[in-house]
């Protein structure tokens, strides 16, 4: 028995888990499930001895344990097969499966070969995978890799096996294989912990779930007896299905078309509009379009074929520079540290870098003046919470920077603005403020905005209009949000058919 | 959040956590020591030696720190002053151009040597590392090649005047060297480019994803560079009267010292004028003070290559400190809600 008793984790600016306490058995599958930034990963990386709990302890059948780091865990029989498949693609796969005791395979001074090769051979027989064990890695398929990881980890002879989200680059198919092997698993007692975003695999396969919100543990029940809507009743909570925050001005006007996209390899013929005040949503997994068609739409990447029309003419968009500058379109990335903000320059910097060009005087000299006044007002209006403008955004809680890299966009007065998982990373005040500024920028200044994100509550709250994505194609459209009020089930039940 | 509390430090803290303030305390700290223990120290002869010096080496740290700025490096920039030397020295002694059209020739080298480290780094997508190291090579060939080695003694009366002769007792390189830093100050402060080529370095993804020309902005970095070291390969003919071809070969290290202690940060995006000036001086004085001590001036490269690590040290230490308070700060803050 794995037991986690009162697990508080506290980052800069959030407290990721609160006095979370949750048990693990032999035998059993046990789901674990929430929204995106309800904690999920940071429990995992505690289980794993990735990162360490600030309170609270770990107890392996009745006895305190403390791990530092993953190998810790592994010793202690806890393994992990995560999201972004972990192998070293240049070896083969009886290396990868053995890897971690490389050493124990020796005859004299040089590596066993054959012995390594036969031990892999019986774990892969335990996944149910018909391969040579000496073949490359590379070679195999992202549900072979998959499986890999599992055959690695019962190498290990890991006891409590955690897969993360495992079945969500898979097809259905292979899904289906995944999930016999699970069930192998629990036939051999293993703890199987299962993250998973779908509720339906979960129900399916699944003897427990425990569902965490906001850093909180919010309960565990038995799979058996309950449905859909039980289990996102207690992922999302009542209060925010609840949220109707009313209806928009949105005008028969296209302010943005984009006709026919094509990315060889990438997408074929893709059309969408975005009219004047509306909120437009794009939901899909991550890796689904969503995002890579913004970055074709606004010139990060370049399209193949494919026209975009601004305002009704037609927009030769060949850089960034050109669709902030000639055609007034914001994108607000979803990676804020990596693409969104300078985390080493001041919040000044970060706001007015939109503005620069805009604020310089007939000698092409910077106005300091103009620059900080935009820079005040875009903190003020936002309630950025900096000690000063010259402070390092780095130095910011999650919240303030995506005030910030939301600010920048405001601060160049853009028409049209893109915004990328808006509350990626944020607490739930932050996030709610957010919401809060999205509506308003459309509800009050006009804007015209798409929003895109994997958290279905935030998109079905802020959406007038859905596209769902789904392997690069648009799957389906849901009008309609503006004019009635609908509930989230049903909106979410529908998004969920044209997932399917 | 209430970040601001732990942020607002006294005045006092304020002051000593400026870059350039370290760096001012250690020529302060040095040049007591030094006048101290040496009696030919503190004289105006050799104060007015250390100026020039310390002005072609603020030319030298402000090469390297335009590409340090947009997050890259230059280890062909003594390559560069040396293709500059010899390329100005060949047009004056063999072509007998007049000094200015060599001066000209000699930017141009910088020019098109900082514009081709420029253009490779960004239409190959290569990392300034590998880029300048080979070409610095390129470059070392080029010079032994064309001067097989012999300086170009041949140097015009004129050409020497800047570099030998000053004003109100200062030399005229320091005077040239204040200057561009105080242009530089601000081409970063006030201008859109400057301001662009900050950003660059302050993070590449973010800024390209701002609307930022990055690839314009690391060409003209280097270009810069290139330039910043002609003029320093020009100075030094000028200093010393005679174009030896071997110029350039400690720059280096002493451009990535002079830099870096004057508070332009590695990871890029941060320059720092009156540090840098102040850096130039540091250089000078240990290298300077050490003859006066009687010190081994064989181990002087050991002694820099201290220096440079200890500066690099003290700045990292110091943001480790800072973060580690930060967290500490915001963990409690967070606790407390």
């Amino acid at each position: 028995m794995l037991a986690l008793k009162n697990i508080s984790k506290i980052f800069p600016g959030v407290k990721a888990l609160d006095d979370v306490s949750i048990s693990f058995a032999p035998g059993e599958i046990h789901a674990l499930m929430g929204e995106n930034g309800a904690g999920k990963s940071t429990l995992m990386k505690i289980i794993t001895g990735i990162y360490q709990p600030d309170m609270g302890q770990i107890y392996l059948d009745g006895k305190q344990v403390e791990m530092k780091n993953f190998r810790d865990a592994v010793a202690h029989d806890i393994n992990m097969v995560s999201q972004e498949i972990q192998v070293i693609p240049d070896a083969t796969v009886a290396e990868n499966i053995v890897l971690d005791r490389l050493d124990k395979f020796k005859k004299g001074p040089v590596v066993d070969w054959s012995a390594i090769n036969e031990t892999a051979e019986q774990y892969l027989a335990m996944v149910g995978l018909e391969i040579n064990p000496a073949d490359k890695i590379e070679r195999l398929t992202a549900a072979q890799k998959q499986l890999i990881q599992i055959a690695k980890a019962l190498s290990s002879n890991a006891k409590y096996i955690l897969l993360d989200e495992p079945t969500s680059s898979l097809t259905t198919f292979e899904s289906n294989n995944l999930i016999k092997i699970v069930r192998k698993l629990k036939e051999r007692n293993v703890a199987v912990i299962f993250v998973s975003h779908k509720i339906e695999e979960v129900l399916e396969l699944c003897d427990k779930v425990s569902v965490l919100r906001d850093g909180k543990y919010v309960g565990s029940k038995s799979c058996q007896g309950i449905g859909r809507q039980d289990i996102v009743k207690m992922m999302i909570g009542r209060e925010e299905t609840d949220e109707y925050l009313g209806t928009l001005d949105i005008r028969d006007e296209k302010v943005l078309e984009v006709k026919d996209v094509t990315a060889y390899g990438q997408f074929d013929h893709i059309s969408f509009h975005l009219n004047r005040g509306e909120i437009l949503g794009f939901y899909g997994l991550v890796g689904s379009g969503r995002t890579e068609l913004a970055r074709l739409v606004i010139g990060a990447d370049k399209m193949d074929k494919g026209t975009v029309y601004v305002n009704g003419t037609r927009a030769r968009i060949k850089s960034l520079q050109d669709c902030i500058e000639r055609y007034g379109i914001g994108y607000v990335t979803e990676n804020r540290k990596e693409e969104g903000l300078m985390l080493d320059l001041a919040v000044s910097t970060n706001i007015s870098i939109t503005i620069w060009s805009k604020i310089i005087n007939k000698l092409r000299k910077i106005s300091v003046k103009k620059e900080v006044d935009s820079v005040n007002s875009m903190i003020e209006k936002m309630k950025i919470k900096t000690p000063t403008i010259k402070t390092k955004v780095g130095n910011l809680s999650g919240g303030n920077q995506q005030k910030v890299s939301i600010g920048k966009w405001l601060a160049a007065n853009c028409d049209i603005l893109i915004i990328d998982e808006p509350s990626v990373g944020v607490d739930v005040g932050a996030k709610k403020y957010i919401h809060d500024l999205i509506w308003s920028l459309a509800k009050d200044e006009g804007k015209s905005i798409i929003v895109i994100s994997s958290d279905m509550p935030e998109l079905i709250t802020l959406s007038r209009r859905i596209l769902v994505f789904k392997d690069q194609k648009i799957t389906g459209e849901i009008t309609g949000l503006n004019e009635q009020e609908r509930s989230y089930e049903e909106v979410s039940e529908h998004i969920g058919r044209l997932m399917a | 959040m209430k970040a601001g509390n732990i942020l607002r430090e006294n005045n006092w803290k304020k002051i000593f956590g400026r870059g350039e303030v370290t760096v001012i305390l250690a020529v302060l700290t040095l040049g007591i020591i030094f006048t101290i223990f040496s009696e030919s120290f503190l004289t105006s002869y050799n104060m007015f030696n250390m100026g020039r010096t310390a002005a072609i080496y603020i030319f030298i740290a402000i090469g390297q720190a335009l590409v340090v700025i947009v997050g890259g490096m230059n280890l062909s920039l003594g390559q560069i002053g040396g293709m500059t030397v010899v390329g100005a020295g060949y047009c004056m002694e063999i072509l007998h151009m007049p000094p200015l059209a060599a001066v000209i020739a000699g930017l141009l080298v910088g020019v098109l040597a900082g514009l081709l480290n420029g253009f490779i780094i960004t239409a190959l997508k290569l990392n300034s590392f590998v880029v300048t190291l080979a070409t610095s090579f390129i470059f070392t060939g080029l010079i032994n090649g064309v001067s097989q080695g012999y300086p170009y003694n041949d140097i015009p009366e004129g050409f020497t005047f800047i570099g030998r002769e000053g004003f109100l007792g200062i030399p005229f390189l320091l005077w040239l060297a204040a200057f561009a830093l105080i242009l530089l100050g601000y081409f970063f402060k006030y201008t859109v480019t400057g301001r662009r080529v900050l950003a660059t370095g302050g993070n590449i993804e973010a800024a390209k994803m701002s609307g930022v020309n990055t690839n314009k902005m690391i060409i003209l970095a280097n270009i810069g560079s290139g330039v910043f070291a002609a003029m320093a390969g020009l100075l030094w003919i000028s200093r010393t009267g005679s174009a030896q071809p071997s110029t350039g070969v400690d720059w280096m290290v002493i451009s990535f010292a002079v830099a870096v202690i004057g508070g332009t940060v590695l990871k890029g995006g941060v320059f720092n004028p009156i540090g840098v000036f102040f850096a130039g001086f540091l250089i000078v004085m240990v290298k300077n003070g050490l003859v006066m001590l009687n010190a081994n001036i064989y181990f002087e490269q050991a002694y820099l290559g201290l220096i440079l690590l200890l500066a690099v040290s003290l700045d990292s230490i110091k943001n480790i400190i800072n973060a580690r308070k930060l967290k500490e700060s915001l963990k409690r803050e967070t606790i407390k809600q």
